[in-house]
């Protein structure tokens, strides 16, 4: 009884009603909107960073991180890697070699970092044999690299060139040997771009002395964010020799950068929230002042206190659980949109790397149904908190009172 | 007449003052106790050099990971030019290195390549060793890029702590140089960090005639932080002398054509 009163109430005052709404529906969608914006630049960020270089999670020997000694190197146990992918979380992993050495063409000579790759192997880690622009990928010459494009244009090089890496044996020799460009990259990441050279890992371990030995495993995984937990269940596979260390230990900027995202976000909705219960009170409060008649007949009639109070919240739930449904689909229908489509930026801002990540020129967002839908739904609890005062008022009315229009 | 002397003591505290400047803007050897410091470094740091020279060597290198012997030969013109050319391993055979003008070229025979080592690495250890491509150019500049003092004397040696000069772009925060007085030959030299940190010490021994000089023909370079591991240089040979032209430091003798 005390909803059909509540629906009753709510449409006796059409456009009353309809502005709450309307100012609740956009209030929500908004909300969910800047979720999504801010999900996905932390996503572009973080994909930049994990899906550029790094990967999710990276298996070590213990001491290579962070010096990155490069004696700290092992050769995968047999079934080591398929271990590892047959984990239900884990989408990909790459074995590397890493090498810090000298790459000269002419009369340039520039410090680089050599990563030694299997280029199938790597393509489910990375995506950065996606981001040749000019020349094609690894083939069959076994002494094939790919290089950005900062490094390209310092080095004067183009597809086809041949260019010198020399580097320090682990041995103590001087490795020393030529590459042959195959393709350039641009990644949008000043690092990546200037510094960074792919090579294949066969011929960086005959460079380096390391015949089948790597630094590292690098591992894809499904969801990004979980990368800590997974890497926790994990851990204990490999024992005390190795070290598995998820994305966050090794970019510590960008964790930062998601965990300050956090809190502005939780700014964001508590202001978005303050608004929505502000319109609440006002609205019921009106409201109240103007029914005191209603309620002093309601009360003389033998209705308690309490129920009038729950008459007046169920109204607000009512009103609000409307426009926090209609608010869903109208933010998820827009952050769709900028999921699938977003807003090119390119042509007037360039990219801006941090922390090893890169801030994409582009507006895009992501949706993620349960923290979007959490922070929705947290509306509905706002709207009895609001309607509380109101509601009060309305059960402290005095029959005789009331009725006389006091 | 008060006036006058006033003057007169006046005019005669300036003409003390401005002698007093031009005396110190002079350049002045670096001397104490009657001896000069900047002559003793330099003479330490050239006793390799001469004019000219030629050299064989064998360098053995030991770290944590591996242990190597290299035997090398290098060529000599005053301070500012050397050429280093790698004899054996045969795996390495006619790596060559040239500092000239205060830079460094390596050339890697396996790629016919010449490789210009960038500022960013001249840190690195030349030819895996404990000694850095900053050292081949800068360590014959140490009387002109530090300030130097003698910090002790005893009847055997002179102690000589070098500080870098505000307008120097060096490496080290202080070089210590223990000179023997016996022939004027270095006993050890301490390098030190900016944070006055010790890094490394080099131990000169196996002291010989060679021809006119007496020489350490024994280097021991040993990182403090790393007591396992240090490279021993040991000459074999040294001619000292030679007619070699300015010409023959050039990128065609660093590739042996």
């Amino acid at each position: 009884m005390l909803l059909q009163l509540a629906y009753r109430n709510i449409l006796r005052n059409k456009r009353r009603s309809l502005l709450t709404v309307s100012a609740m529906v956009f209030s929500s969608s908004m909300l969910l909107l800047a979720l999504g914006v801010s999900a996905g630049k932390m996503g572009d960020m973080l994909a930049s960073a994990t899906e550029q270089y790094h990967g999710h999670l990276v298996l070590s020997r213990t001491g290579y991180q962070p010096q990155r000694d490069m004696y700290a190197h092992f050769a995968p146990e047999d079934g080591m890697i398929r271990r590892i992918l047959e984990h239900p979380g884990v989408r990909g992993v790459s074995p590397r070699l890493r090498a810090f050495g000298l790459l000269s063409q002419d009369t340039s000579t520039i410090p680089v970092e050599a990563l030694g790759i299997r280029p199938e192997a790597e393509a489910t880690v990375t995506t950065l044999q996606q981001c040749i622009v000019r020349g094609a990928g690894f083939d069959s010459s076994g002494n094939g690299c790919l290089l950005g494009t900062g490094m390209a244009r310092k080095l004067n090089v183009a597809p086809g060139d041949a260019i010198a890496f020399v580097t320090r044996g682990a041995d103590g020799s001087i490795g020393n040997d030529l590459l042959t460009v195959k393709g350039i990259f641009e990644t949008g990441n000043t690092r990546n771009d200037n510094q960074l050279v792919l090579t294949e890992l066969p011929w960086l371990q005959q460079v380096t002395a390391l015949d089948s030995q790597i630094h590292e495993l690098a591992i894809a995984v499904r969801a990004p964010m979980q990368a800590a937990g997974l890497a926790r269940q994990m851990r204990d596979d490999f024992g005390n020799d190795y070290t598995l260390q998820d994305w966050s230990v090794f970019l510590p900027e960008i964790r930062d950068a998601i965990i300050i995202s956090h809190v502005s976000n939780s700014i964001i909705m508590a202001i978005f929230y303050m608004a929505t219960a502000l319109c609440i009170f006002n609205t019921f409060y009106m409201s109240v002042m103007e029914r005191t008649r209603e309620f002093g007949v309601l009360l003389a009639l033998g209705m308690r206190p309490g129920q009038l109070r729950a008459m007046v919240l169920c109204e607000t739930l009512l009103l609000g659980g409307t426009a926090v449904l209609a608010g869903m689909a109208l933010g998820f229908c827009m952050n769709w949109y900028m999921q699938d489509i977003g807003v090119d930026l390119s042509g007037h801002v360039s990219p801006i790397s941090y922390g090893g990540g890169t801030i994409l020129p582009r507006v895009r967002a992501v949706i993620e149904p349960v923290r979007q839908t959490g922070a929705a739904l947290m509306l509905l609890l706002v709207c009895p908190v609001a309607g509380f005062v109101p509601a009060n008022m309305a059960a402290r009315c005095v029959p005789i009172k009331a009725l006389r229009g006091e | 007449m008060h006036t006058s002397n006033s003057l007169l003591r006046a005019l005669k505290a300036m003409a003390i003052m401005v002698i007093m400047a031009c005396m110190t803007a002079l350049p002045q050897p670096v001397r104490a106790q009657g001896v000069n410091l900047q002559q003793l470094v330099r003479q330490v740091e050239e006793q390799y050099n001469g004019d000219s020279s030629h050299i064989t060597a064998t360098m053995h290198i030991v770290t944590r990971q591996w242990e190597r012997s290299i035997t090398l030969e290098g060529w000599s013109l005053g301070r500012e030019l050397c050429l280093t050319r790698i004899l054996e391993p045969a795996k390495e055979k006619g790596v060559s290195t040239l500092k000239a003008d205060k830079q460094v070229w390596n050339y890697l025979p396996k790629v016919d390549r010449v490789i210009k080592i960038p500022p960013s690495m001249m840190g690195a250890p030349w030819m895996g060793s404990h000694i850095t491509n900053e050292d081949l150019v800068k360590s014959s500049h140490v009387d002109l890029d530090y300030a130097l003092t003698l910090e002790e004397e005893t009847a055997d040696f002179w102690r000589i702590a070098c500080t870098p000069k505000t307008d120097a772009a060096v490496v080290w925060g202080r070089i210590v140089y223990t000179i023997l007085k016996d022939h004027t030959i270095p006993r050890d030299i301490a390098y030190y960090d900016d944070a006055m940190v010790k890094v490394r010490t080099i131990r000169f021994e196996d002291v010989q005639h060679v021809g006119d000089h007496v020489l350490p023909l024994r280097m021991i370079v040993q990182p403090s932080e790393m007591p396992d591991e240090q490279t021993i240089l040991q000459y074999r040979t040294i001619t000292f002398d030679l007619p070699l032209e300015e010409s023959f430091f050039s990128l065609r003798t660093l590739k042996g054509k």
